[in-house]
């Protein structure tokens, strides 16, 4: 059956929206999400504040919103939760031959690099961060 | 083929997940008003803190043993326990949840090495939420649950049972030696339907171990303990008497009942409180698309209050016509909370109880809208448009945006507010309340 469109012959309808009916979702193609765009794993997906400037160079601000996917497993080159102290930290992982460390890629605080007791402790990988350049 | 999968100490484990520091720590998690444990770690377990113990039997141990108390945090809990659940759901052809922390699957037909499969399980849930869990496997349901007892109870308390069913564990998996010392291992307690008042009765009666149930001889214990032990006694057998029920049924009665952050005196006050309450049990009526025929409505003073005048009393209103209807439950609940109020008590503790619930269906949908209503100034046809409404309101701008006018939080401090002064943020729920790491 033809779709109504305007000028057409068809009675006309209580609702516009019902008479024009919707292409996205009659072909099966939904408008573009960011949730199925930015979180690929939703019940391994959380949210953190970043707080502090250690890793500007990484792309990651003081105040951004950080996407941390627990799904993934850390690797080097990651951006990480690690928690180091009972808090949580923000740090580019890198692994050099066997030595696993946590490294700021700004100036300020020095590389963390876990003794031998401690345990590096990775709590998720950091796969967006979202920053409100206007209101 | 049933699994019983569970997170271990779930609210302590959900706190732990967004703070680290309370790790390796003794913690329990008080009820709404920060009365009693109603979850405990490993640790506060081992320093004897009871289930259900009231805070103030045990608060001592804060400074004494360094003992953790939060105040409950549901949003966290409740979110935490969907993603479990959704990540659990994908490996069997059936859920059903059983509470916020445990679920059924029925792995019936699914082919391969169940302990595998439940190892494999086990750690994911672990890696995405950070919740830990136990799994237990058996050919039905009470089998699972008892599987599942002896899983988390072999991590915890090493030599119980042998080290190797911790975590997950199948019961088809064993060999009858090996079923046979685990059943002798387990306490007749540790089955899923012998309460606390039943056990003891089992025990007294020389059966003290799950194994001694399984010999003793059917037709009297059904004769001393009715039909539902028969039901457990065959479930241990093997033969399975429940299923995986994975459409729910709805609620058959939902209660909001809450103890007051100071006693309350006034019947002003008391009627505020109910009729915030009815506003949310009401909304969950909706929500399940039922009706109710009743309101049971009670107050309590404080049994802990020694040198108060005890006074707790209760009362049913049947009513006329089964309704959803927030205005005709809050005048109907005011209505009994009227009768049984008696001036000069301090009343610690009120709630509400919406019973007789029935299916709303259209028929009935369509009489309740020509019943009349409390109200003259509402045209009733509006009823059910207004109460969806309301609850689209209070969606889009968080609960109690919109409210019948006796509900409405009056300025000032509320007497009745619920202390929860140590509730962790809601990390999950609300944008502000989220965790922060330093860069």
């Amino acid at each position: 059956m033809p779709r109504d469109r305007p000028g057409s012959a068809a009675p006309p309808r209580s609702s516009v929206a019902i008479s024009f009916g919707s292409p996205a979702t009659e072909s099966g193609v939904g408008r573009l999400d960011l949730n199925e765009i930015l979180v690929r794993h939703p019940q391994a997906a959380f949210m953190m504040r970043i707080a502090g400037d250690s890793m500007r160079e990484a792309g990651v601000c003081d105040g951004d919103l950080a996407l941390v996917d627990r799904a993934l497993t850390a690797a080097h080159g990651h951006v990480v939760i690690a928690i180091v102290n009972d808090e949580f930290v923000c740090r580019r992982l890198v692994r050099r031959g066997q030595v696993v460390r946590l490294q700021s890629d700004g100036e300020a605080p020095p590389d963390r690099v876990p003794g031998e007791a401690e345990e590096l402790q990775i709590w998720g990988v950091v796969t967006h961060v979202i920053r409100p350049l206007a209101a | 083929m049933f699994a019983l999968v569970d997170v271990n100490n779930m609210y302590v484990s959900c706190e732990r997940v967004f703070r680290p520091a309370l790790n390796g720590r003794p913690v329990v998690v008080l009820s709404s008003n920060d009365g009693a444990c109603i979850a405990r770690s490993n640790e506060a377990k081992d320093l004897g803190v009871r289930m259900a113990q009231p805070w103030f039997e045990v608060r001592h141990l804060e400074r004494e043993a360094g003992l953790i108390a939060l105040s409950a945090n549901f949003e966290l809990y409740g979110d935490m326990s969907s993603r479990m659940m959704a990540l659990a759901a994908e490996y069997a052809p059936r859920q059903e949840i059983y509470s916020i922390d445990e679920c059924f699957l029925d792995f019936e037909g699914v082919p391969g090495d169940l302990v595998a499969i439940g190892r494999d399980l086990r750690s994911k849930v672990l890696a995405w939420t950070g919740l830990p869990t136990s799994i237990g496997f058996g050919a039905t349901k009470t089998l699972a649950k008892l599987a599942n007892h002896v899983a988390k109870t072999a991590d915890r308390k090493p030599g119980r049972y042998p080290p190797q069913y911790a975590q997950v564990c199948n019961f088809l998996d064993l060999s009858a030696e090996q079923l046979h010392a685990v059943l002798s291992a387990a306490d007749v307690g540790d089955v899923w339907g012998i309460g606390r008042k039943t056990a003891p009765r089992l025990n007294e009666a020389g059966l003290r171990t799950v194994l001694d149930l399984l010999k003793a001889d059917v037709p009297a214990l059904r004769r001393q303990f009715g039909i539902v032990m028969e039901k457990t006694l065959r479930e241990l057998r093997g033969t399975p008497c429940h299923v995986v029920d994975d459409a729910p049924q709805p609620n058959q009665q939902i209660m909001c009942s809450r103890s007051f952050g100071a006693p309350v005196t006034e019947l002003p006050t008391l009627i505020e409180v109910v009729s915030q309450f009815v506003t949310q049990v009401a909304r969950k009526l909706r929500e399940q698309g039922s009706l109710a025929g009743g309101v049971q409505v009670f107050i309590n003073t404080s049994p802990y209050r020694r040198q108060d005048r005890q006074h707790a009393p209760s009362a049913t209103l049947r009513l006329g016509q089964a309704t959803s209807d927030t205005r005709v439950l809050i005048s109907a609940v005011v209505r009994v909370l009227r009768s049984i109020f008696r001036p000069g008590y301090n009343y610690a503790k009120a709630g509400v109880l919406l019973v007789d619930l029935q299916q709303a269906s259209h028929e009935q949908s369509a009489l309740d809208l020509f019943e009349p209503g409390p109200s003259p100034d509402a045209p009733e046809r509006n009823r059910a448009s207004l109460m969806s409404a309301m609850d689209a309101l209070n969606d889009r701008f968080g609960r109690g945006a919109v409210t019948v006018a006796s509900a409405a939080r009056r300025p000032g401090p509320s007497a009745h507010a619920s202390k929860q002064e140590r509730r962790s943020p809601r990390f999950t729920t609300r944008l502000d309340e989220i965790a922060v790491a330093r860069a």
